[in-house]
């Protein structure tokens, strides 16, 4: 069943002082399934981050659509925007955006906080995520307390419990040391089997090589696919380096 | 050279922390120009002239806005030092050592205080001028207001306020030193610690508190009212500080408990922001409290003097005409004197329409249970009270009936309420008190003996003899109890209306007056309405003091609101920003921000209120001083001006609140 399917997405922004256009996605088309994980990578300015905004509705296409379960996310009201991205979207950001005045249960609630849920289903839910997390017993500290794994740990339980349709992760291991890295991305990979669709962005192909697949992004267009099969970790990650240096000649090549 | 390169370090930091320091440098002129005209006006010749308490309470008034300006820039600065700590770090990461790091700080410090304390004497002084003259403008005063530079005023500020800023830059300096860089870098990262309540703290606001409105509820007379209500206020201060410091992380700290109250929306993102910020919010609260307070009372008191200036010449002068007669005891010569005052008054082609006349004999000292003692033949009491000895003929000419005090028997009145003992030792005798049989008798000799005692500011005994034999024995008796007592004689208050304009009575005043004394009467003549005119222009003056204290608190209130939101935005751009990323929509941010509201609006406002409400009665015993009597036009005064500083402080509120939304958005 495929969950996001993304059609001849454009995006072009006019700079400040000119009015030259710059094109940061020219026509990107991919679509995903329910249920999988999927890595998106990409030198720096090749339209990864325009991407993420776009699907996480804080930005807008210029043109092409988004659909999200077959529902154009163009025509979710102003007013909705909100409701949506706090209902049917988590989000992994890079530098946790964790709250200082909030415990880390706190933190974690505050979606659901937003949408008035009854405290009782709050805590109901908080518990099992908080366990499987291994943050349980964190989770009266506040995030100054903490470690950064522990933090992007409590930053991915806040994105789970509002039990969204698709978690969106922005380089979540962009500020953590390899230990914590290698054990947030086999979370992901345990989130993930028990159904959780998920997609991140990623510099890293050891991240990007715990997902399902892994698409290339550069000069605004999905310029290639990669899936992993049955392939180890190790494996993939040889491959998907393997793509990469193709994407860099190619891009010497255009020079 | 490494110093000039320090120099421009220190002013490029300035500008390129413009954003910050912008505010910061106005915050501090204002406080400035503030603790300025204040202090100024302890030795403007102009309030001097007024009474000499004022520069006392202008003295007191200093120091309050002394200590309210070294707590708000510390307050100011630690936030701006919170905000510029990476940038610090960064030096100290780059190799700059920490002595250096400090000389930079203490540049930049010098060119921001030495700015803000010139601009602000400054400002400060075109400012006293430019509202004295509106002022003046406004309230069309006869005479003319003047606002000098003073050049001790100048010193003092100056000097004060260096100080401050000094502290405030040891503080910056032990920021520095005591952390290491890597610490700095993250320093704004690093969350506040939320912070504990203190239960003893609680305690002793409610202490404080309590006894300073104890003194306002037990103060009885209105020379004890001005001697205590110095203490009273600084009591309350202190209290109000622990009270907004303890009182409000207990409450806050009791709702974040209350899983359904926390756990919505608006609460939930308004209670843990205070509490996050709570120490420096409760002061911030705590200032404007304490500013509305001083504005509600300082402008309705004088509002109430000026308002209350006829209803006091009617209670000080209840006669057109009201003389007081030196030694006038005989029956005879009152009637002389009567006939004298009415031929007079149609000589000068008016009639006279009403005459009343009583004699009295005065001794000081207080009332002992039933012993009347006079100061030095026992204990001495802190403000001596008053006894008056008037005969019973007087009485019953005023109200028109007889009584019958018997020979040795005494009527009493006392200004404290009723007289309940049977008896009344005087000089060692022991004289009876007369009880009157007919209560209609009764109530009107009191009403009478009232308007007698004309709200004396101490407290005062009456008592009705049962002829002026009779007041002179009992004085005989003090006499020679103490031979050195001094004893004023009989005199004789006698009032009287005419017909005619008012200035026909002005008139008529001067030329009785003249004739009164020159034919014998050593007579003190005062006319209501030539008095009326002094006592406008006396308490327009005052009213003037109160509308400018006003203005200068609401001046500082408005400074502090606005200081609070630009600095509580900057901290919660980032928290709004994130908040929108997991699904916070604007209308939910303005609303969770409108509940704030609720704290820093009607916070402040209703504990405001209640110190008023709790000085009420310490403030009526000092209005007594401008023979303001009328309860019910104080509580007028006091009601509309909450009314209105509550609109005033609304509208600043908006206006500040929308200067904080548009740094979230």
């Amino acid at each position: 069943m495929t969950l996001l399917e993304v059609n001849h997405l454009k995006k072009t922004y006019a700079t400040r002082f000119s009015n030259q256009q710059v094109e940061a996605l020219k026509d990107v088309n991919f679509t995903v399934e329910k249920g999988e994980f999927v890595s998106v990578m990409g030198e720096s300015g090749s339209g990864k981050t325009t991407l993420l905004n776009i699907l996480s509705t804080l930005d807008k296409a210029s043109s092409g659509e988004v659909l999200l379960e077959g529902k154009n996310l163009a025509d979710i009201k102003d007013s909705k925007v909100s409701d949506f991205r706090r209902k049917d979207l988590g989000f992994v950001f890079q530098d946790f955006n964790l709250l200082d005045n909030f415990s880390i249960k706190d933190n974690i609630l505050l979606p659901l906080v937003l949408s008035n849920t009854p405290v009782k289903e709050m805590e109901a839910r908080l518990l099992p995520i908080v366990e499987k997390l291994g943050i349980a017993n964190l989770i009266g500290h506040y995030p100054y307390e903490v470690s950064g794994g522990q933090k992007q740990r409590a930053a991915v339980a806040r994105a789970l419990i509002t039990q969204p349709k698709l978690i969106l992760a922005d380089e979540p291991t962009g500020a953590l040391d390899s230990k914590a890295s290698q054990s947030l991305l086999e979370t992901f990979e345990d989130i993930n089997e028990a159904g959780q669709t998920i997609m991140m962005v990623t510099h890293s192909t050891r991240a990007a090589a715990h997902s399902n697949r892994v698409l290339f992004i550069q000069d605004g267009i999905v310029f290639n696919e990669i899936y992993r099969g049955n392939q180890t970790v190790d494996q993939f990650m040889e491959k998907i380096t393997q793509t990469l240096m193709v994407l860099v000649n190619r891009g010497e090549q255009h020079d | 050279m490494t110093k000039q390169l320090f120099a421009k370090l220190a002013i490029k930091n300035i500008r390129s922390n413009k954003q910050i320091y912008v505010p910061y440098i106005l915050a501090s002129i204002a406080t400035v120009a503030m603790f300025y005209l204040m202090t100024s006006l302890v030795y403007n010749d102009f309030l001097m002239e007024r009474s000499s308490l004022l520069p006392m309470m202008f003295m007191l008034g200093s120091v309050v806005i002394g200590v309210f300006s070294f707590i708000f820039i510390m307050y100011t600065n630690s936030f701006l030092i919170k905000r510029r700590k990476k940038e610090i770090g960064l030096y100290a990461i780059l190799g700059m050592k920490k002595k250096h790091v400090a000389f930079v700080l203490l540049l930049e410090s010098l060119i921001t205080s030495l700015g803000s304390i010139l601009i602000g004497i400054i400002s400060g002084q075109i400012m006293g001028r430019f509202v004295f003259l509106a002022l003046n403008y406004l309230l069309k005063f006869p005479v003319s207001m003047d606002y000098p530079f003073s050049f001790v005023v100048a010193l003092i500020t100056f000097a004060g306020f260096t100080v401050i800023f000094f502290v405030a830059l040891l503080y910056n300096i032990s920021q520095v030193t005591f952390s290491n860089p890597i610490e700095l870098v993250k320093g704004k990262q690093s969350g506040e610690k939320e912070p504990k309540s203190s239960i003893i703290l609680f305690l002793l606001s409610v202490i404080f508190l309590g006894s300073g409105y104890g003194i306002s509820l037990s103060i009885e007379d209105p020379v004890s009212a001005i001697l205590y209500f110095f203490i009273a206020v600084l009591l309350v201060i202190a209290g109000t500080y622990l009270l907004f410091i303890s009182g409000s992380i207990f409450i806050l700290k009791a709702m974040k408990k209350n899983k359904k109250i926390y756990y919505r929306p608006n609460a939930f993102i308004s209670i843990s922001g205070m509490l996050y910020r709570m120490k420096q919010n409760a002061a911030g609260l705590a200032n404007i409290c304490i500013l509305a307070t001083m504005i509600i009372v300082a402008v309705s008191t004088t509002a109430a003097i000026y308002v209350g200036t006829e209803g006091a010449l009617e209670s000080r002068f209840p006669y057109d005409h009201n003389a007081t007669v030196f030694e006038l005891k005989d029956a005879e010569k009152m009637s002389e004197f009567e006939n004298l005052v009415r031929t007079e008054t149609e000589n000068a082609g008016l009639a006279l329409t009403d005459y009343s006349s009583y004699r009295y004999e005065t001794l000081s000292g207080n009332l002992e249970s039933d012993t009347f003692v006079v100061p030095g033949s026992s204990s001495g009491n802190l403000v001596p009270g008053e006894m008056m000895l008037i005969p019973q003929e007087d009485i019953e000419r005023m109200i028109g009936a007889p009584l019958q005090i018997e020979e040795g028997e005494v009527a009493v009145y006392h200004s404290k309420g009723p007289y309940s003992a049977s008896t009344i030792e005087l000089a060692g005798q022991v004289h009876p008190v007369h009880q009157f049989t007919d209560s209609s008798v009764k109530n009107k000799v009191e009403e009478q003996l009232k308007v007698i005692e004309g709200n004396n500011l101490v407290e005062t005994i009456i008592l009705v003899t049962p002829s002026v034999e009779g007041t002179d024995s009992i004085i005989a008796d003090y006499v020679e109890e103490n031979p050195e007592l001094f004893v004023f004689g009989t005199r004789a208050i006698i009032g009287w209306n005419t017909t005619g304009t008012e200035d026909d009575k002005i008139a008529n005043s001067h030329t009785m007056d003249k004739i009164l004394n020159e034919e014998g009467f050593s007579t003190m003549l005062d006319s209501r309405d030539a008095n009326r005119q002094e006592w406008y222009s006396a308490n327009g003056g005052f009213l003037f003091i109160g509308v400018f204290l006003g203005l200068l608190f609401t001046f500082g209130a408005i400074l502090i609101t606005y200081f609070k939101q630009v600095s509580e935005g900057y901290d919660d751009r980032d928290k709004f920003q994130i908040m929108q990323k997991v699904g916070l929509d604007n209308q939910m941010i303005e609303k969770s921000t409108r509940s704030q509201i609720i704290w820093m609006f009607f916070l402040p406002l209703l504990i405001a209120v209640m110190h008023v409400a709790f000085a009420f009665p310490i403030i009526q015993k000092m209005l007594l001083f401008f023979s303001v009597t009328d309860t019910t036009l104080v509580v007028l005064c006091i009601a509309g001006v909450v009314l209105f500083f509550s609109l005033v402080y609304w509208i600043i509120y908006r206006i500040t609140s929308r200067v904080y939304f548009s740094i979230i958005k």
